[in-house]
C-alpha cells in the first residue's frame, strides 16, 4: 500500500534521511522505531507531503505521490496525526473534528463517523463545545486521532501518540489503534520511541538509526531477540 | 451639548470607515502574518471605481438606491480583483522568505498603485457625488445627523455582522481560523492554504472598497493619495485593538474615530491626524498586545 524508495531529505545542509526504504502492506500496523533525532518525524512528513524529499520516491496504492501536496493526499485517505497532536487551540472540540472532515461532503456519513469517534472516546462528547486548547494532554491525543478518523483515512500516520501521557491513557490509546485497524481495516504506520509498547500492537517494525533503516522484521522476532532489545530498544 | 453630539456622530462615522479598512489588515495578518501596506491603496481604488461607476451608471439612467447598490457592487468586485492580484504578484512569490521582503514588496506595491491611479485618473481632487438618497424621516434632525452618516453606520454594522457569521459559521470561516492557528495542521486536514489566503485578500479588499465608496459619499471628494493616511490610521486601529483580532480591529477603529473627532473639536483640528499616532504609542506602552490582543504581539 505504501512504499518508500531511497528517500533523501535535507534541512539546509543536514541530511536527515539518507536513502530510506520501507514498505507497508494494506491492513498492517507497522512500527517505526528509533532514538531522538533518528528521522522518524521527518519520514512521516515526507510521506504526508509536508516536507518533500530531495531524492527518492513515495508510492501510495502503486501510484507515485512524491511531491504531492498534503491536502491532495488527505483526499486520497493518507492522513497524518503529527507529533505534538497539533490541536487547533482556539477551535472547539467539535470544530476540530469538523476540520478533520474538511474535504468531505457526505453529511450522513460524517455524522456516523462522529458517532463512531464519540463512542471510541466518550470524553470528547462531553467536551464538544470546549476549546481545544483547554483539553488535557490525553484528551488532546484522543482528539487528534479522532480528527484524523473524521477524514476516513485508509492509512494513518501516527507520530508518537504516547508522548507525555500516563500509562493508563497510553494503554487506552493503543487499544483503540488496534481496534480501528481491525474494525475499519485502517492501515497504520506508528512512530514510537516506546518500543516495547509499539511492538505489542505492531505486525512488523523498522528500526531507524540516523536516517537509515538498520533493522526490520516481525514484531515478535524483534521483541524476542535479547541482543536486539539491548542494542536498539533500551533493554 | 450640541458640539459634543456632533463630535460623537463624526467620530462614529469615521470610526466605521476605519473599521472597514482595519479588518483587511487584521485578517491578512491573522492568516499570513503580513502587514499588507498596499491595503490603503485598495480602499483608494475602491473610491475611484465607485466614482467612475457612479458617473457611468447615472448616465445609463440609474438613480437612487439602485444606483448606490450597483456602484457598491462594481467597487467591491473590481477592488476584490485588485486585492487578489496584489497577493498573487507581490506576496505569493515571497512566501517562505524572510519577513522583511514581503514588507518591502508591500510598500513598493503601495507606491505603484498610487502612481498608477495618479497617472490614469488625475493628480487632483475629484468631486464625488452624494449617492445616498435623502431619508425623509431624518429631516427634523438633519442638522445633527444626515442620511449619509446613518447609512454609513448601518452599512458598517450589517457588514460586520455578515463577516462575523462568515467567520464563525461557514466552512470558509472555519478554514480561515484553522490556517491562522496552525497552517501546517490545516494542510494536513486537507485545506488548500493558497485558496484561503486568496479568499482573505478578496474579502479584505471588498470591505475596503465599501469603505472607499462611503468615504467618497461622506467627504464628497477623493484623490489618489487618500489611501495613504487612511491606511496608516486603519493599520493603527488594527494594532490598537490587537492585530489579528477581528473584534479588536473594530474596537480600535471606533476608539480612534472618537479620539480624533474629540481632539479636533476640543483641542484643534490641527492635531486630528497626530492623535492616531499618539494613541498608538500610549496604548502600545500600556498594553503591548493591543486592547483585545494576546499579551504577546509576536505571532507564532
Ligand atoms: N526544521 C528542522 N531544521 C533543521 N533540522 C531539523 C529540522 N527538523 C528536524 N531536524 C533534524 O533532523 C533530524 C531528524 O529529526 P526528526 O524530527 O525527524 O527526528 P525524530 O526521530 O522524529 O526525533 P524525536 O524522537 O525526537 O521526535 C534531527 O537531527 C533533527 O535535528
Ligand atoms: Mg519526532
Amino acid at each position: 500500500m505504501l512504499k518508500l524508495e531511497g528517500l533523501h531529505t535535507f534541512y539546509g545542509n543536514i541530511e536527515a534521511l539518507k536513502g530510506l526504504d520501507l514498505t507497508v502492506e494494506e491492513g498492517e500496523i507497522i512500527a517505526l522505531l528509533g532514538a531522538n533525532g533518528a528521522g522518524k518525524t521527518t519520514t512521516l512528513n515526507c510521506i504526508s507531503g509536508l516536507i518533500p524529499p530531495r531524492r527518492g520516491r513515495v508510492f501510495f496504492d502503486g501510484e507515485d505521490i512524491t511531491g504531492h501536496s498534503p491536502e491532495s493526499l488527505v483526499a486520497r485517505g493518507l492522513i497524518e496525526v503529527p507529533e505534538g497532536r497539533r490541536i487547533f487551540p482556539a477551535l472547539t472540540v467539535m470544530e476540530n473534528l469538523k476540520m478533520g472532515a474538511y474535504l468531505r461532503r457526505d453529511q450522513p456519513e460524517i455524522s456516523r463517523d462522529l458517532d463512531y469517534v464519540f463512542n471510541l472516546f466518550p470524553i470528547l462528547r462531553a467536551r464538544a463545545g470546549q476549546s481545544g486548547g483547554t483539553l488535557s494532554g490525553g484528551e488532546q491525543q484522543m482528539l487528534a486521532i479522532s480528527r484524523a478518523l473524521m477524514g476516513r483515512p485508509r492509512m494513518l500516520l501516527l507520530d508518537e501518540p504516547s508522548l507525555g501521557l500516563a500509562p493508563l491513557i497510553i494503554r487506552n490509546i493503543f487499544d483503540i489503534i488496534r481496534q480501528i485497524n481491525m474494525e475499519r481495516g485502517t492501515t497504520v504506520l506508528l512512530v514510537e520511541q516506546n518500543a516495547n509498547l509499539a511492538l505489542k500492537v505492531a505486525d512488523r517494525a523498522y528500526i531507524l538509526t540516523t536516517g537509515l533503516i538498520t533493522l526490520s522484521g516481525s514484531a515478535e522476532v524483534l521483541m524476542a531477540d535479547e541482543g536486539i532489545r539491548k542494542a536498539y530498544l533500551g533493554g | 451639548m450640541e458640539l459634543f453630539l456632533d463630535l460623537l456622530i463624526s467620530g462614529l462615522t469615521k470610526g466605521s470607515i476605519y473599521a472597514l479598512i482595519a479588518l483587511g489588515y487584521t485578517m491578512v495578518y491573522g492568516i499570513v502574518g503580513l502587514i499588507n501596506f498596499a491595503h490603503g491603496e485598495i480602499y483608494m481604488i475602491g473610491a475611484f471605481i465607485a466614482l467612475i461607476a457612479s458617473l457611468a451608471l447615472s448616465q445609463a439612467g440609474l438613480a437612487g438606491w439602485g444606483l448606490l447598490v450597483s456602484v457598491a457592487a462594481a467597487a467591491v468586485v473590481y477592488s476584490a480583483m485588485y486585492g487578489w492580484t496584489v497577493e498573487k504578484i507581490a506576496y505569493k512569490p515571497l512566501r517562505g522568505s524572510s519577513r522583511l521582503s514581503p514588507l518591502i514588496s508591500a510598500i513598493g506595491m503601495s507606491i505603484f498603485l498610487q502612481n498608477y491611479v495618479q497617472l490614469l485618473q488625475s493628480p487632483n481632487f475629484l468631486t464625488f457625488p452624494s449617492l445616498v438618497p435623502e431619508l425623509g424621516f431624518l429631516a427634523p434632525v438633519s442638522h445633527i445627523v444626515n442620511s449619509t452618516q446613518l447609512f454609513i453606520w448601518l452599512a458598517t454594522a450589517l457588514i460586520m455582522t455578515a463577516l462575523t457569521v462568515l467567520i464563525k459559521f461557514t466552512r470558509l470561516g472555519l478554514s480561515m481560523r484553522a490556517v491562522s492557528q496552525d497552517p501546517d495542521m490545516a494542510r494536513l486536514s486537507g485545506v488548500n492554504i493558497d485558496r484561503v489566503i486568496s479568499s482573505t485578500f478578496v474579502i479584505g479588499s471588498a470591505l475596503a472598497a465599501v469603505g472607499g465608496l462611503l468615504i467618497g459619499c461622506y467627504m464628497r471628494q477623493i484623490d489618489f493619495y487618500i489611501g495613504f493616511l487612511a491606511g496608516m490610521k486603519a493599520f493603527t486601529a488594527a494594532v490598537l485593538g490587537g492585530i489579528g483580532s477581528i473584534p479588536g480591529a473594530v474596537l480600535g477603529a471606533l476608539v480612534l474615530g472618537f479620539a480624533e473627532s474629540f481632539a479636533a473639536g476640543f483641542i484643534s483640528s490641527d492635531y486630528e491626524d497626530a492623535v492616531a499616532f499618539v494613541l498608538l504609542i500610549v496604548i502600545l506602552i500600556a498594553r503591548p498586545g493591543g486592547l483585545m490582543g494576546a499579551a504577546q504581539t509576536q505571532k507564532v
